[in-house]
């Protein structure tokens, strides 16, 4: 079966995720799907397994005799029926069942109404012994390493029979040999007929394996099922970051390294499992902070807020040891802010006026006899909407009501009105366009010019190559490397991607 | 702080996507959308009814001024509510943290004769203490409210029937300071500069109106207020945007016991004695004058001004069913009646206007 995503367009509130993007899957390949983030590959994947609808373009499959059928998928259970397996990044298995139950969570072999277990274990060992896996069906899933339960996932998908098969971002979590097993793995799926998609940043990976690929950006499909022996790593990322991205080149900043840092930790531990961190950041610095999801450097940005338990070490503020419990002491004593991560769980008050999202950090400078006026608060939305560039309809707007990119606008002016010298800054730009993607970058180079002390976390590599003065690798909650940042693409992220693979290794 | 960026819009690399949706108004609803004024309507609606059926539903002595005792009385339980409402917690406590202070404040009054004033702020402080224990306890576990303050309800239960027998008088206490039978009988009318009276106006209604002020600005204008509602909104957010959130759930909670406390001083006045049925009646109605009014269960948002069309709407029907002589029974099931259907009506008149106003 050929598996073909045509011209599909999916509209959200002021976005336009996908934008006529086609996806064109031949059996017996292993297909890239090739974007950053934010490109629309989520909502391609989302569109493909039938959890949204699309609002344009058509989904269609090709019988092995060339004879054409629509498809339509109502929901995820649609697609599943047509043959199209996911497993995604977040673990979809019941821990406390067993390999087998899990495997055959949605086709459970019945008899006289009650689950066969024997048939249950049959089907589970039959979809295994095609992966050439070999595991205890009986094991509990909450005794499997990740690794496993992502074989487990697989051969679930196998279990309901899919033709299609989706894997998102696989090696996120694994180890270099645990990758090199399950693309073993992908192999042999592929040499049975089925046709696999790999969804992943990992462009090593992407030309170790894979035949074809997909490119998107800005929700388009820039490059539809090309041969991949045609291509350089040049040209993908090239594809990928697209021209408008290129534009914003940076000079090395001059950075006085005559005062104490701003923010300097010095071989600190957590209570999650850091060790041994050391980072500095100066005045008008951006230092990044990349590594891969799980890497934990979001939680190290918490437990320098105070939110997480420091067991080890010393944080100091322009020289000076400081403990901080809270983000209201991190605030009040020390103007350091934390522009986070998940804007609309945490960033955000969704239900609340623009004007009261920004002013939130700053009421206790506001209020006069206690009481705050409403036109001081006023005055602070028209002050950042400028600043900003927020397209906002005025500061008593919902929160809610905004696109991604200026939610995550309001999210940042509230600490600029909090005057903060220190701003962590924690994946700034997951899931918004292209173009609100670039001022926001300028935004954060023109705070850094102003003279404030970034810690950028991303994961985002082209992202961190385009802003960052020095780029500092975390991998499993420790610091594996530093460079300075040349800005140069093709140098740089080989070098990082060195540093978590010897770290891995070793 | 000067931050040199983006000069003019004409630099900006715009987010062409958002702009047709950022450029029109925020999706406000139509006028009758707003459920304040759906709320006065109704009222008006049957203020007619029922004065066109019983021509004594108009008469100032026998209906107008204890409807309006018992308004005030209401609308004090209804911000008792509000005050953790705001948080998206409940108080279920409501009644009995009202009993255990009027047990104190009656207890003052009988044991050390204090004067009115000063009983009641003892009975407020009672309030406040209760309430900011159940904001602790709620705070620090992480237990959902509803639980622990319909825990911390049964436990006063027995502590105040067993207060009222061991160091109460039996269930009231008959010490009257002076003030209580003023203020329970008099109205502003009573009180004349020439021959130029006052409205008939009971004198516990400003002390009602009073509350409902300081809370409205407490929610609107304070930074504590202010707070306590960013925490009811998201506290996730509120953490991270650096709002101490515990101290804040202790406060709202403690707010709210006050308010009870104050109610019970109220109810109290209007019965004429400190007993320990005191706070009996207040848990439904304590949820139907905010949520009426269009404050949300969810928290994050209050109104003050509809708590006091709820209450107000709950009153009337009260009244004007009694006075066409239904039984105690018949007037519980059509309160619950009437109250259900102008919740459903609100949610249709709600959703109406979301539709019209998407469509735009």
């Amino acid at each position: 079966m050929t598996f073909i995503a045509e011209q599909i367009v999916k509209v959200f509130p002021g976005v336009r995720a996908l934008d006529r993007a086609t996806l064109r899957l031949e059996p017996g390949t292993i297909h890239a799907l090739l974007g950053e983030n934010g490109a629309g590959k989520s909502t391609l994947i989302k569109v493909v397994t039938g959890v949204y609808q699309p609002d344009g373009g058509r989904l269609l499959s090709t019988a092995e005799d060339g004879s054409l059928t629509e498809l339509s998928f109502g929901g995820p259970l649609d697609a599943q029926r047509a043959g199209i397996g996911v497993v995604h990044q977040e673990r979809n298995l019941v821990p406390a069942f067993s390999v087998a139950e899990n495997i055959a969570l949605q086709a459970v072999p019945k008899r006289r109404g009650f689950v066969d277990q024997e048939a249950m274990r049959g089907l589970a060992r039959r979809c295994l012994d095609r992966l050439d896996v070999h595991l205890d069906v009986d094991r509990p899933v909450s005794s499997l390493s990740v690794a496993q339960m992502q074989l487990v996932e697989i051969a679930k998908a196998l279990a309901v029979d899919s033709k299609v098969l989706l894997l998102d971002e696989p090696t996120a979590s694994l180890t270099g040999d645990e990758a090199e097993a399950l693309y073993t793995v992908v192999g042999a799926l592929r040499d049975q007929g089925h046709s696999v998609v790999l969804v992943t940043h990992k462009l090593e990976e992407v030309f170790a394996v894979a035949d074809t690929m997909t490119v998107l950006r800005d929700g388009r499909s820039v490059a539809e099922a090309q041969p991949l022996a045609e291509h350089t790593r040049d040209d993908v990322v090239t594809l990928m970051v697209g021209r408008a991205h290129a534009d914003l080149q940076l000079d090395s900043r001059s950075v006085d390294t005559t005062t104490a840092p701003a923010l300097e930790l010095e071989n600190v531990s957590t209570a999650q499992g850091h060790h041994n961190i050391s980072l500095h950041v100066r005045r008008g610095e951006i230092l990044g902070l990349y590594g891969l999801v799980g890497a934990g450097r979001s939680e190290l940005a918490r437990a320098v807020l105070g939110l997480d338990a420091i067991t080890g070490g010393t944080v100091r503020i322009s020289g000076e040891p400081v403990r901080i419990s809270s983000v209201g002491q991190a605030l009040q004593r020390h103007r350091l802010g934390y522009v986070t991560e998940n804007r609309k769980e945490e960033g955000v008050f969704l239900d609340q006026t623009i004007a009261r999202n920004v002013s939130v950090t700053v009421w206790r400078r506001l209020a006069r006899l206690g009481l705050v006026r409403g036109n001081d608060e006023r005055a602070l939305v028209e002050q950042y909407r400028e600043q900003l560039g927020m397209r906002i309809s005025g500061p008593t707007q919902l929160a809610g009501q905004l696109s991604g990119g200026n939610q995550q606008k309001v999210s940042l002016a509230k600490w600029l009105a909090a005057d903060c010298d220190i701003l962590v800054i924690d994946e700034p730009t997951v899931g918004i366009d292209v173009r609100t993607k670039a001022a926001f970058h300028e935004l954060i180079v023109g705070l850094a010019d102003a003279g404030i002390a970034i810690l950028l976390i991303s994961s985002d590599l082209p992202e961190m190559i385009t802003l960052a003065d020095r780029i500092a690798v975390m991998s499993e909650y420790r610091i594996v490397g530093e460079l300075d940042n040349d800005h140069r693409y093709e140098r740089t992220s080989h070098a990082v991607i060195r540093m978590i693979h010897a770290e891995i290794a070793s | 702080m000067n931050v040199p960026m983006q000069q003019s819009d004409a630099t900006v690399p715009t987010d062409e996507l958002a702009t047709e949706s950022a450029q029109r108004p925020p999706r406000g609803l139509p006028f009758w959308a707003n459920p304040r004024l759906g709320l006065l309507a109704v009222i008006v609606v049957l203020v007619l009814v029922f004065s066109s059926l019983r021509s004594s539903f108009l008469n100032t002595d026998l209906t107008l001024v204890p409807m309006q005792q018992d308004l005030s009385v209401f609308l004090v339980v209804g911000l008792a509510q509000l005050a953790v409402l705001s948080l998206g917690h409940m108080n279920l406590a409501v009644p009995r943290m009202a009993a255990i202070s009027a047990f104190a404040m009656g207890w003052c009054y009988q044991h050390l004769s204090v004067p009115l004033w000063l009983g009641l702020v003892a009975g407020l402080i009672v309030g406040a203490a209760v309430g900011a224990l159940a904001g602790w306890i709620i705070s620090a576990t992480g237990v959902n409210s509803f639980v622990v303050t319909l825990a911390l309800d049964f436990a006063l239960v027995g502590l105040v029937s067993l207060l009222y027998s061991h160091i109460g008088d039996g269930v009231a206490f008959a010490a009257h300071p002076a003030g209580m039978n003023t203020l329970r009988n008099d109205t502003f009318s009573d009180y004349c500069a020439g021959n130029v009276c006052g409205p008939p106006v009971p004198l516990i209604v400003p002390i009602a109106l009073l509350a409902a002020v300081l809370v409205a600005l407490l929610f609107r204008l304070s930074r504590v207020g202010r707070e306590i509602l960013m925490t009811g909104s998201n506290a996730r957010a509120a953490r991270l945007s650096g709002i101490p959130v515990s101290r804040r759930v202790v406060q709202a909670h403690a707010l709210s016991g006050t308010l009870a406390a104050l109610a019970g001083f109220l109810l109290a006045i209007n019965s004429g004695a400190f007993s320990a049925d005191i706070g009996n009646s207040f848990l439904l109605p304590s949820f139907l004058g905010p949520v009426l009014g269009g404050t949300l269960l969810s928290g994050g948002a209050v109104s003050v001004l509809g708590t006091i069309f709820g209450a107000a709407l709950t009153e009337v029907i009260r009244t004007g069913l009694n006075l066409l002589n239904f039984s105690v029974q018949d007037l519980n099931i059509y309160i619950g009646l009437v109250l259900l259907v102008a919740l459903s009506l609100d949610r249709v008149r709600h959703v109406l206007a979301e539709r019209r106003g998407s469509r735009a």
